[in-house]
């Protein structure tokens, strides 16, 4: 058994020291310290490059990606530390993938929100991987439910903050929510 | 399939008024479908909340880096960092913080020779953009501040555990630590909008927390 002490385990405090670490790097990085905004990069690049995956096809996630990365070095004289980085970088994410969608203007047959495509995306066969068979059932959903699904369940955004972002009312965010769900019920497996 | 199921989300969500709420539940103990569509739904939720973040396929770093003029394109992933570095990182306790109060004293020492100088100390030379700073170091050194205040508590408190030698190290870096953080603070009071002020505080306190995170991997291993 580890000989600890509670001092030293007074020192774990990760969340803290963490978000410390990191307003520090955010303020290097704001000066032009490329090496501290590297060490941003490493720490969130997971998290925004499946949070790109996820709501934008996964052969231009690593595109998003970068632009996500390449904007956040502009606008961090505008962090204030109000919040973690993580937060503010999500966010910042959140609306450059959502700018990116309304530039391109997606005019593919998943942005028709018809219930047969939904259903469509529940017949899909199961495969023996249900975690990627459930992130693939997800890529398939139409644009809108896609997008709530994920910033709601996925990301923790509420329906009011959902609405805000899409530009829609709360109730069509729980509609749209609630058929994403219904869809993605048939991947659960047996 | 009925009128209830539309209604399943909110109830799992319990974002559903409270009138709805309860003919709801009225519902769900005689409909069968309805208590596993449910299920289902909450599974779906589970599900999601679940989900793992991947990295991408392939490294994104030298791409932002060029775009973003940066001159430090050579990667500090830890994972390209030859194993002889790594190991440059076993310190004992004592070692490790005594490590990060040279750098700490280093560090005070050129806020004072900062501040002598009126700021004739320019930022680094590869400061590529003109600088315009968080206001964010009040708030950064007070949100570590219970920290360092609960160590120097349970310091005390446990001291007869430790070694004597290490606790005078302790104690001394701690005093050196608070001496840096005050007078830094001091100077940006004095100087808010010192750009080597700024970066060199910011510096010292990503130092810290780094010096923080050591010492706890440390402790684990005591």
């Amino acid at each position: 058994m580890p000989n600890t002490t509670p001092w030293i385990e007074s020192l774990r405090e990760p969340t803290l020291v963490t978000a410390d670490a990191e307003i520090a790097d955010a303020t290097l990085a704001a000066s032009g310290d490329a090496t501290a905004f590297e060490r941003l990069y490493r720490a969130h690049v997971a998290r925004i490059h499946s949070l790109a995956r996820r709501m934008i096809d996964a052969d231009e996630a690593d595109d998003v990606t970068q632009d996500i990365f390449v904007r956040a070095w502009e606008k961090l004289s505008t962090f204030r530390a109000e919040s973690a980085f993580g937060t503010w970088l999500h966010r910042l994410a959140v609306n450059v993938i959502l700018a990116r969608r309304k530039t391109v203007g997606i005019s593919r047959q998943r942005h028709d929100a018809r219930e047969d495509v939904l259903d469509t995306v529940g017949a899909r066969p199961v495969t023996p991987d249900l975690g990627v068979d459930f992130e693939g059932a997800m890529a398939a959903l139409p644009e809108k439910a896609k997008q709530v699904f994920v910033l709601h369940d996925v990301e923790g955004y509420t329906h009011e903050e959902i609405a805000t972002m899409l530009d829609i009312v709360p109730g069509t965010s729980k509609s749209q929510l609630h058929h994403a769900r219904m869809a993605l019920r048939r991947h659960l497996g047996a | 399939m009925d009128r209830w199921t539309e209604k399943l989300s909110e109830y799992l969500d319990e974002t559903l008024p409270a009138g709805e709420r309860a003919a709801l539940e009225a519902h769900l103990t005689t409909c069968a479908e309805c208590r596993e569509t449910l299920d289902e739904l909450r599974r779906v939720v589970d599900r999601a909340r679940g989900l793992d973040d991947r990295q991408p396929s392939k490294d994104l770093w030298s791409g932002i880096a060029t775009r973003i003029g940066s001159k430090a394109v050579v990667s500090i992933d830890r994972a390209r960092v030859p194993a002889r570095a790594a190991r440059r990182l076993s310190f004992s306790v004592p070692q490790a913080l005594a490590a990060g109060i040279a750098l700490m004293i280093v560090s005070s020492g050129a806020v004072w020779l900062s501040l002598r100088g009126n700021g004739s100390i320019q930022p680094p030379a590869d400061t590529s953009r003109s600088i315009d700073m968080p206001a964010a170091w009040h708030q950064v050194d007070s949100s570590v501040d219970p920290v360092v205040a609960n160590l120097r508590s349970t310091l005390q408190h446990n001291r007869a555990q430790l070694n004597d030698s290490t606790v005078r190290i302790l104690e001394k870096n701690l005093a050196i630590i608070d001496s840096a953080i005050a007078e830094a603070r001091r100077a940006l009071d004095a100087d808010p909008n010192n750009n080597y002020l700024n970066h060199h505080l910011a510096d010292v306190v990503r130092r810290r927390a780094d010096l923080l995170r050591r010492v706890s991997t440390l402790g684990a291993r005591t």
